[in-house]
C-alpha cells in the first residue's frame, strides 16, 4: 500500500483543481467574484453550500408557474392539459401567471412568424432568471409544416433558448405533461440551463470594467446604419 | 326548415336578376367581358368603375354581401374578383373581376360600398401589391411594415433575407404614447394578452375605463397557408393544412371547405355513405369548437379559469375522444379525402355508436348546466345583454357570418342556404337570436350545439342501417388531378365561425394556380371596433371573446 | 390602557411567564406577542396560497390540483415559496423608486397591524383599546394606499389602471363595511373587541335546549349579509376583482412585481382575506366563541370559512364591469348600508 491509498479520502479539493476551478478558487485574479466568504471558509465542494444547491434544484424543479402563453394549435392542447382530463396542475405546474414578470415556465405553444418573433422575445426576456422554456409542437422545433412558408421561423430556438422539445403536431397533452415532467426532473438534477448574469447585473456589481475598446466600437454605431433581419428564412 | 328554399313568394318580392345575362344586361356598359367561373358568372370591368358597378349589383340586384376579395397576379394582368353574393339566397353568386395592368396596378377601391372590403384589399395589398385608390388606410396588414415585396406576387423571392435599418423597422421596445399632450391613454393589448386568445394585437385608445377607440393589428400568426396550399398537389397534400386555419377543433369543417371546393372543381361526385359520416364528423367538430367558444367566452368574463371553463373542456374531451375514435387524431383530423373519407367507421361500429349515443344522451344535461351556470346568471347577463352590440346592417356590411351574423339576427347558414353533404336530407334548425349583442352570440353558439347534437342522432341512425355492401366511402378518383387551364371556382361551407370559402384557380398543372382562403373570423374580427367604440375595457374583451376568433384563420 | 374585564392580553401573559414586569415587560411581551402571532398568520397564508387555494379551485373545477411533491402535495408550499423568493428581482426601468418598494411592503403588513386587536380566543389576543373596531378598519385601509402606489409606480399602464381600479373599489365599499359595522357598535354601545364579543355570548333564545348566543349575524342576518359582500369587494374577490381582472389588465397593480416584492404582494392579499374573516367573525360570529372545541380553533374555523366562501365566489361568479361595480357600492350598497344604519338605531333606541 502506497502512502496514497492510507490517506482518507478527502475533499480538499486544491489537490484535483480542473482549470476552471482553478480559475475560480485560486483566486488568480481571473473571476474573483465566485469567491464569496463563505465558500471560501467552506472550501471548494463544500458539503452545505452543495445540498443547498440541491434543495434549490428541487425547488425549482417541484414547482412552476407557468405563462399564460397561446399562440396558436399547440394551445388548444395546452388549455387541454391544464384543465379537467390531464391536469397539469398534479405536477406543481398549473398556476397560469398572465403576467411575465411572475412566471417561471414559458410554453412556446405554436409556430411563430416574423411579426411575432420580437414580441416573444420580449416576453421572455420580461421573465425573470431562473426561466425555462418548452417548446411545444414542431413549429417550435423547425417551423413544422409551414417551414417553406415565406414569413416563418423555423423553430423557436431561433429567438430564445428552448430546454425541452415536445414534437407532434400538436404533441397530445400527455406529451405535454411528460415534457414538463422531463423539465423537472431535468432541473431537480441540476441539468437545467444555469442561470444568466445580465450585462446589467455585472455593471451593478462592478464586474464589468470599463473596456476602452467596447466604448470605442460603441461609439462607432450608427444607429441609421443598423440592420436587422427579420426573415429569418436561411439562418443557421 | 331545412328542406325548404327560401323562395320569394309569387309577385310579393320583384324577381331579381339571377341569370348571367340578366346581370350583364343590368351592368350594360360597365361590362367589358364575361367570364364563366364554376360557381358563378364573372364579369369584367374597368378598375376605375368597380365602386358603380358593386353599387349597382348591391342596391339593384340584391348581392348584398361581399364574401370574399381575391387577388391574383397573372401572366400579363393582375386582377381583383370580388365575389358576392347574397345574404337572403346564398345560391345567387357572382363575380366581378377587376383587372389592372402589369406596369401600374392600381384599382379602385370597393371600401365605400362594402366596408369588409377594407381589410381585404389591404391584405391584397400586402400578398399581392395591387394598390387601391380611395382606400382609406391602405397599409400592410400582415406582414410586418417594413416587409420588402409582395410574397404571392410572381417573381418574388423568399430566400432573399428581409434586411431593413433599425430606424425603419417599428421596435416594439419603442415608447408607445401616441401623443403627448391630451386626455386619453394609449394602450397595447396583446400579442401577448390573456385576453387575445392567441396573438391578436388590439391598439386601443382609452378614455379613462372607456375605450375611445380600436386598431386590431393582426398578422402575428400569418403562416403563409395559402401559399402553402399553392406549393402543394390537390389529391393528398393539402387535405392536411384545411385542419390547422382554424385550430379550435374544426378539422373536419375545414377540411370540408377544401373538399368541396376541389370535388366541384374537379368534378368529383362523393357517396351518399361518406357524406353521411362527413356532416356527422363535422357536426362533431361544431358542438367541439362552440364548446370552446363557450368556455373561453366565460373565461373572458369569469376572469380566471372557472367551472365554465372546465366544464366546457370536459365536454370537449368526449368529442375529441370520439373523433379520435373516428380519425385518429385528436386535433388535426387530415380524415376527408377528395370524393369522400379516408376509412369507414372504427370497428366494432356497435361501440362507437354508442360512444356518441351515450354523449348525445348526456349533452342536454350538460347544456342545462351551462345555461344554469351561465346564462341564467344575473350578473353574467347585466354584463352582456345590450353590450357590444353588432346591427345586422352593420354585421352584413362587414361581411359577419356565422354565430356573429345569426346573433345579429341575420338568417343565414349555408348549410340550409346552399345546401352541401347531407344537411337538405335532414331535421333541424337554423338559430337566430335578435338581440346583436354579446348575450345572443353566446346563446346563438349554446342553442346550436344542441342543433348540431340533432344532426348526429339522425346521422347516427341513418349510418346504423345502412346495408353493410353499400358502405362506399370514397368516390373513384384518380391518383393524380388536373383541373383544366383557367378554370376558377369559389365555394364556400359554413365553418364553426361561419361561411369558410375557398377560391381556387386551376393552371392546368396538379397544383393550384391560386389558392385563396376567405376566412369568417377575418371578416368578423373586422366589426370590433364598431361593437367597442365608447364601451368599457371589459365589454370590449367581452365582445372579442362573443366574437370568437382563431387567430390561425384569422391570420392564415 | 387596562383591559376592563378579567382577560389577560397575550403581551402580559407572556411577560408574566418570563416574569418580567413593568415597562421591560409590555416591551419584551409586546414584542414577542406581535412575532407569534405574526407567524400564526404567516404559516395559515403559507397554507392557504399555495397550497389551499389550489386544491379549492382544483375541486370546484373537477380537478386534483398537486399531490405529487410531499404528502397530498404538500410540500409545495415550500417549494413555491423558497422558488419565489429565490428569482430574480426584477425592478423595471422608470419605476418610481421609493413607492415602488414600499408598495408591497404596506400590503401585509397593514393587514397583520389589523389583527393586533382581534381576540382570537384562549388569550391569543394582542391589545385590546377602547377604539379597537375603529383601529381595525383603519388600518386594513392602509393597504388601498399601497396599491395606488404600486399602481402609480410601476410605469406600466396596465397597473395604473388597476391602481386606479383598487382606489375606487376600496372607497366605494369601505363606506359600506364601516357603516355596518357602525350598526353593530349602536348595538354593543362599545368599539372594544373584547366587550363586543363578549356581548355575543348572551343568549339569544332557546330552542329545544339548545341555547343559541346573541351572534348579530343572527340578531341582525341583513347587516351580516351586507358585511359580507362589502368584504369580498375589500379583499379583490370574485365578482369584485375588478382590480387584479386578469383577462383585462393583466395582473393589474400587480403586473409588474417579481420574486420577493410579488410574494408580499400575495402573502398581503391573502392576510387580507384572514382579516376580513376575523372582522366578520368577531363583529357578527362571536369571534372565537362556539360548543366543545376551544376558542382559537373556533376562530380557526370562521376565517377558514370565510376563506372557503372567497374561493367559492371566485369560481362561480363572473366578474362585474367596473361601472356596475361602482353603482353596486355607490349606489346599493351605500344605501343599504345605511338604511340598516339607521333601522338599528331606531331600534336599540326604542329597546333602550
Amino acid at each position: 500500500m502506497s502512502s496514497e491509498r492510507d490517506t482518507p479520502f478527502v475533499t480538499d479539493d486544491t489537490q484535483v483543481q480542473t482549470e476552471t476551478r482553478d480559475a475560480r478558487m485560486t483566486g488568480a485574479g481571473a473571476d474573483n467574484r465566485f469567491n464569496s466568504k463563505l465558500r471560501e471558509a467552506f472550501g471548494s465542494s463544500p458539503f452545505i453550500l452543495t445540498k443547498f444547491d440541491n434543495f434549490m434544484n428541487w425547488v425549482r424543479g417541484s414547482s412552476m408557474f407557468m405563462l399564460q402563453f397561446g399562440i396558436a394549435c399547440c394551445s388548444i392542447e395546452m388549455m387541454h392539459t391544464y384543465s379537467v382530463k390531464h391536469d397539469l396542475d398534479r405536477f406543481a405546474a398549473g398556476v397560469p401567471r398572465a403576467s411575465p414578470r411572475q412566471a417561471d415556465v414559458i410554453i412556446v405553444p405554436g409556430t411563430i412568424v416574423s411579426k411575432f418573433a420580437p414580441r416573444m422575445k420580449r416576453v421572455y426576456d420580461q421573465m425573470p432568471e431562473p426561466k425555462f422554456v418548452v417548446g411545444m409542437g414542431s413549429c417550435t422545433i423547425s417551423g413544422g409544416p409551414f417551414q417553406e412558408g415565406y414569413n416563418v421561423i423555423k423553430g423557436a430556438e431561433e429567438v430564445i433558448p428552448v430546454d425541452i422539445h415536445v414534437p407532434g403536431c400538436p404533441p397530445r397533452p400527455e406529451a405535454l405533461i411528460y415534457g414538463v415532467a422531463k423539465l423537472q426532473q431535468r432541473i431537480a438534477e441540476g441539468e437545467s440551463s444555469p442561470v444568466t448574469v445580465k450585462p446589467y447585473e455585472l455593471e451593478q456589481f462592478n464586474d464589468l470594467e470599463q473596456d476602452e475598446i467596447v466604448d470605442k466600437l460603441a461609439e462607432q454605431i450608427d444607429e441609421d446604419d443598423l440592420v436587422m433581419r427579420y426573415n429569418w428564412a436561411d439562418s443557421p | 326548415m331545412s328542406l325548404e328554399e327560401p323562395t320569394p313568394e309569387d309577385g310579393a318580392v320583384e324577381v331579381l336578376p339571377t341569370e348571367g345575362d340578366e346581370i350583364a344586361d343590368l351592368l350594360g356598359d360597365l361590362v367589358v367581358d364575361r367570364e364563366e367561373h364554376v360557381n358563378a358568372p364573372g364579369f369584367v370591368i374597368r378598375p376605375d368603375t368597380v365602386q358603380e358597378t358593386l353599387t349597382r349589383l348591391r342596391d339593384e340586384a340584391g348581392f348584398d354581401h361581399l364574401s370574399c376579395v381575391t387577388a391574383e397576379e397573372r401572366e400579363d394582368r393582375y386582377e381583383s374578383i370580388y365575389h358576392l353574393t347574397s345574404f337572403d339566397d346564398r345560391q345567387r353568386e357572382v363575380s366581378v373581376i377587376v383587372p389592372t395592368a402589369k406596369d401600374d396596378p392600381v384599382s379602385e377601391s370597393a371600401e365605400p360600398v362594402f366596408r369588409t372590403a377594407d381589410w381585404h384589399e389591404r391584405e391584397a395589398y400586402d400578398l399581392i401589391g395591387i394598390d387601391y385608390d380611395d382606400h382609406p388606410d391602405l397599409r400592410r396588414i400582415l406582414l410586418p411594415d417594413t416587409w420588402q415585396g409582395h410574397p404571392l406576387s410572381q417573381n418574388y423571392d423568399q430566400d432573399r433575407p428581409q434586411i431593413v435599418t433599425l430606424k425603419e423597422w417599428e421596435n416594439p421596445l419603442a415608447e408607445d404614447h401616441r401623443e403627448d399632450e391630451g386626455d386619453t391613454m394609449y394602450v397595447n393589448i396583446g400579442p401577448h394578452h390573456p385576453a387575445t386568445h392567441g396573438v391578436l394585437h388590439v391598439k386601443t385608445v382609452l378614455d379613462g375605463e372607456q375605450v375611445a377607440d380600436v386598431d386590431p393589428d393582426i398578422g402575428y400568426l400569418h403562416r403563409c397557408e395559402e401559399q402553402m396550399c399553392q406549393t402543394k398537389t390537390y389529391r393528398h397534400q393539402i387535405m392536411p393544412y384545411p385542419d390547422r386555419w382554424d385550430y379550435a377543433s374544426s378539422g373536419l369543417l375545414n377540411e370540408w371547405a377544401y373538399a368541396r371546393a376541389a370535388e366541384d372543381l374537379n368534378d368529383i361526385e362523393v357517396p351518399e355513405y361518406a357524406q353521411i359520416i362527413r356532416t356527422m364528423g363535422a357536426e362533431l367538430c361544431r358542438i367541439c369548437s362552440h364548446m370552446l367558444a363557450v368556455g373561453t367566452f366565460a373565461l373572458d368574463v369569469y376572469g380566471d379559469f372557472t367551472a365554465i371553463f372546465m366544464y366546457a373542456m370536459r365536454d370537449r374531451e368526449k368529442t375529441q375522444n370520439i373523433l379520435e375514435d373516428l380519425t385518429g387524431q385528436r386535433m388535426m383530423f387530415n380524415y376527408f379525402r377528395l370524393g369522400g373519407v379516408v376509412w369507414d367507421l372504427p370497428e366494432p361500429r356497435d361501440e362507437f355508436f354508442e360512444l356518441i349515443r351515450d354523449f348525445l344522451d348526456d349533452l342536454p344535461e350538460a347544456v342545462e348546466e351551462y345555461h344554469d351556470l351561465i346564462t341564467s346568471n344575473e350578473i353574467l347577463q347585466s354584463r352582456t345583454i345590450d353590450t357590444g352590440v353588432l346591427p345586422p346592417e352593420v354585421a352584413k356590411s362587414y361581411g359577419a357570418t356565422g354565430p356573429v351574423a345569426r346573433g345579429s339576427g341575420i338568417d343565414y347558414d349555408l348549410r340550409r342556404d346552399d345546401p352541401y353533404g347531407y344537411y337538405d336530407e335532414l331535421e333541424w334548425d337554423v338559430i337566430t337570436e335578435d338581440g346583436c349583442d354579446n348575450f345572443s352570440r353566446l346563446l346563438v353558439r349554446m342553442r346550436e350545439v344542441e342543433e348540431s347534437a340533432k344532426i348526429i342522432e339522425q346521422c347516427v341512425d341513418l349510418l346504423e342501417d345502412w346495408p353493410e355492401e353499400e358502405r362506399n366511402i370514397q368516390a373513384n378518383v384518380p391518383r393524380t388531378l388536373r383541373p383544366d387551364d383557367d378554370k376558377e371556382i369559389y365555394r364556400a361551407v359554413e365553418g364553426a365561425k361561419g361561411e369558410l370559402g375557398i377560391y381556387i384557380r386551376a393552371d392546368g398543372t396538379e397544383k393550384p394556380g391560386r389558392f385563396k382562403i376567405r376566412s369568417p373570423c377575418f371578416s368578423n374580427l373586422q366589426t370590433l371596433p364598431e361593437m367597442s367604440n365608447g364601451e368599457y375595457i371589459p365589454d370590449m374583451v367581452a365582445s372579442l371573446g362573443s366574437l370568437d376568433i382563431v387567430l390561425g384563420e384569422v391570420d392564415r | 390602557m387596562l383591559p376592563l374585564q378579567s382577560e389577560i392580553l397575550l403581551p402580559e401573559r407572556i411577560a408574566g411567564l418570563l416574569g418580567l414586569s413593568g415597562t421591560v415587560g409590555q416591551i419584551v411581551g409586546g414584542l414577542l406577542g406581535a412575532f407569534l402571532i405574526a407567524n400564526l398568520l404567516l404559516v395559515q397564508t403559507a397554507i392557504a396560497g399555495p397550497w389551499a387555494k389550489r386544491k379549492i379551485t382544483a375541486a370546484f373545477t373537477d380537478r386534483i390540483a398537486v399531490n405529487r411533491v410531499g404528502p397530498f402535495g404538500l410540500a409545495v408550499i415550500i417549494a413555491d415559496a423558497v422558488r419565489l423568493l429565490s428569482k430574480e428581482l426584477i425592478i423595471p426601468e422608470g419605476v418610481d423608486r421609493p413607492a415602488y418598494d414600499l408598495g408591497p411592503l404596506l400590503v401585509p403588513f397593514s393587514a397583520l397591524l389589523g389583527f393586533a386587536v382581534i381576540p382570537m380566543g384562549n388569550g391569543i389576543h394582542l391589545a385590546d383599546p377602547e377604539t379597537g373596531a375603529v383601529f381595525a378598519f383603519a388600518a386594513s385601509s392602509i393597504a388601498s394606499l399601497g396599491l395606488v402606489m404600486m399602481g402609480y409606480a410601476s410605469n406600466n399602464k396596465y397597473s395604473l389602471i388597476g391602481g386606479l381600479r383598487a382606489i375606487a373599489s376600496n372607497i366605494a365599499y369601505e363606506i359600506p363595511l364601516i357603516v355596518t359595522a357602525a350598526s353593530v357598535i349602536i348595538f354593543t354601545g362599545t368599539l372594544q373587541m373584547s366587550e363586543i364579543v363578549a356581548q355575543q355570548t348572551e343568549p339569544l333564545l332557546t330552542i329545544a335546549g339548545v341555547t343559541v348566543p346573541q351572534w348579530f349575524a343572527f340578531v341582525n342576518p341583513f347587516a351580516f349579509v351586507l358585511f359580507v359582500v362589502a368584504n369580498l369587494a375589500e379583499v379583490g374577490r370574485n365578482p369584485f376583482d375588478v382590480p387584479e381582472a386578469p383577462t383585462e389588465i393583466v395582473a393589474g397593480y400587480q403586473t409588474e412585481y417579481s420574486s420577493v416584492y410579488f410574494v408580499l404582494i400575495y402573502l398581503g392579499e391573502f392576510i387580507h382575506i384572514f382579516l376580513g374573516g376575523a372582522l366578520a367573525a368577531t363583529l357578527f360570529l362571536g369571534g372565537p366563541a362556539g360548543p366543545v372545541l376551544p376558542g382559537f380553533v373556533w376562530f380557526l374555523i370562521k376565517i377558514w370559512g370565510f376563506y372557503l366562501f372567497t374561493q367559492w365566489a371566485r369560481s362561480a361568479i363572473p366578474r362585474l364591469r367596473i361601472d356596475q361595480f361602482l353603482d353596486v357600492g355607490w349606489k346599493g350598497m351605500l344605501v343599504l348600508s345605511f338604511a340598516n344604519l339607521v333601522l338599528t338605531a331606531v331600534i336599540v333606541g326604542v329597546i333602550a
